[in-house]
C-alpha cells in the first residue's frame, strides 16, 4: 500500500463515522520499501490539491518521518528550487514509499487492520460488520 | 479501437474477463470525451470488484492516463491481480488495491469516477467470504448477487451520495433481470441523473451500463 493511500482510507466501522478519530488510521510495526516511479511535477501538484496535510504529517510521524513542513507553501511554484526539492521529497514519500506489512489501528474503536503483501485488509470480522 | 489490456490473473480464483467486462470497456471508450471534459486531469478513479483489473488498466492506459487509481475487491487474489495486470501493461504513477467491501474503507465524498461490474446474477443469496484463501468459492462471489441479483448493487446505490465527490459519476453494469429501468426510476426520484450508455446481448443475458450523477 502506497503512502498516498493512507490519505484516502478510514476505519470501515459505521459507528466510527460519527467521530473524527476514524481518519487517519494509526500505523504501527510497518515494513517499508521504496519503489521507483518517474517524477512528474505537474502530477504531484494535482495530488497536493487533494491532500489532507495534517493526516500526511500524522502518518509520516507514525512511520518515523518528522522532517515535513508543518504546512504546505501557499503558492506552489515548481520553478522555485526550494519548492522543487519539496515536491521531490513528497514524490518519494507519497508515490514511492510502499508499506508491505504492518498494522493500522482506528483511534476511535481501536480495531486493528492488517497490511499483508502490500494489500491492506479492511474486511471486518462478521460480528463487527 | 483502443487496445484491450493483457491480463495477469489465475482464473481459478479471479473472475476471467467476459462479455460484461468488455461491454464496460466499450462504454468507457465511448465516454472518454465526457470524462476528459468534466474532470480535472487527475481524477480519483475507483473500481469496485476489480477482479483481474482489466477495467482499471484500460482506464489508465487509454482514458485518463493522469488519474489516481484505487481498486477494491473482497477477494485477495483479485487485489493482487489488479496490480499485476496494471504493471504488465506499463503501470501508472499511482494505483493501489485494497481489500474491502465496496468502498467502505474510503473517506466520504472523494471519488470522482466510480466503476462497478457487480455480482449481478440472481441467486438465493450472496455467498459469504470463504474462510480459506485457496477456496474455489471466490468465483461464486464474482457472480451471485442474491435477490434479483441486486443485493450488492443496492447497497452501493444507497450510499452513492456519500461516496462520490460533488461532481462525481458512477458507471454501473446491470443485467436485464436486475430490472435496471426500475432502478433508474427509483434513483431519479432521489435526485440522480441517470444516463443509459449501452446495451448488448451476451448469450442469454442482456447487459447494460448506466451512468449516475447527482443533479
Ligand atoms: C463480475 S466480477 C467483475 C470483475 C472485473 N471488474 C471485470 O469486469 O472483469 C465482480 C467482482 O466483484 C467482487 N465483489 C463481489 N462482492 C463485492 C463486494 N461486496 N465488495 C467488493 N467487491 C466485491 C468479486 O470478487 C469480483 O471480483
Ligand atoms: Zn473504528
Amino acid at each position: 500500500m502506497k503512502f498516498l493511500t493512507t490519505n484516502f482510507v478510514k476505519c470501515t466501522s459505521k459507528a466510527c463515522d460519527s467521530t473524527t478519530d476514524n481518519f487517519p488510521l494509526q500505523f504501527n510495526d510497518c515494513e517499508l520499501i521504496q519503489e521507483e516511479q518517474e517524477f512528474k511535477p505537474e502530477f504531484l501538484l494535482n495530488i497536493l490539491d487533494r491532500l489532507d496535510w495534517s493526516a500526511v504529517l500524522k502518518v509520516a510521524h507514525d512511520l518515523g518521518n518528522d522532517s515535513l513542513p508543518q504546512a504546505l507553501p501557499e503558492n506552489v511554484d515548481p520553478e522555485d528550487p526550494d519548492t522543487l526539492a519539496l515536491l521531490k521529497d513528497l514524490h518519494s514519500l507519497l508515490l514511492e514509499t510502499n508499506i508491505t506489512q504492518g498494522e493500522m489501528k482506528c483511534r476511535a474503536c481501536e480495531h486493528v487492520y492488517y497490511i499483508k503483501n502490500s494489500i491492506p485488509n479492511f474486511l471486518l470480522p462478521p460480528h463487527l460488520a | 479501437m483502443l487496445p484491450t489490456p493483457d491480463v495477469a490473473a489465475d482464473y481459478e480464483k479471479v473472475y476471467e474477463p467476459a462479455e460484461d467486462s468488455f461491454l464496460l470497456l466499450d462504454c468507457l471508450e465511448q465516454e472518454k470525451d465526457y470524462i476528459n471534459t468534466h474532470y480535472s486531469s487527475s481524477p480519483l478513479v475507483v473500481e469496485i470488484g476489480t477482479g483481474s483489473g482489466i477495467v482499471t488498466t484500460f482506464m489508465h492506459q487509454s482514458i485518463v492516463p493522469n488519474g489516481l487509481f484505487i481498486t477494491t475487491d473482497v477477494n485477495p487474489h483479485a487485489c493482487l491481480a489488479s496490480k499485476a495486470t496494471s504493471l504488465k501493461n506499463g503501470g501508472t504513477p499511482y494505483l493501489d488495491s485494497i481489500r474491502s467491501d465496496l468502498t467502505t474503507a474510503l473517506r466520504d465524498n472523494i471519488v470522482d469516477i466510480l466503476i462497478f461490474n457487480p455480482p449481478y446474477v440472481p441467486a438465493e443469496e450472496v455467498p459469504g467470504i470463504p474462510k480459506s484463501e485457496d477456496a474455489y468459492e471466490w468465483l461464486d462471489l464474482a457472480l451471485l448477487g442474491g435477490s434479483d441479483g441486486m443485493v450488492v448493487t443496492d447497497r452501493l446505490l444507497e450510499s452513492l451520495g456519500t461516496i462520490l465527490s460533488p461532481n462525481g459519476v458512477a458507471y454501473i453494469l446491470f443485467c436485464a433481470r436486475n430490472k435496471p429501468q426500475q432502478v433508474v426510476e427509483n434513483m431519479e426520484q432521489k435526485g440522480w441523473q441517470c444516463e443509459h450508455i449501452m446495451t448488448r446481448k451476451a448469450g442469454w443475458e442482456v447487459l447494460s451500463v448506466y451512468r449516475f450523477k447527482l443533479l
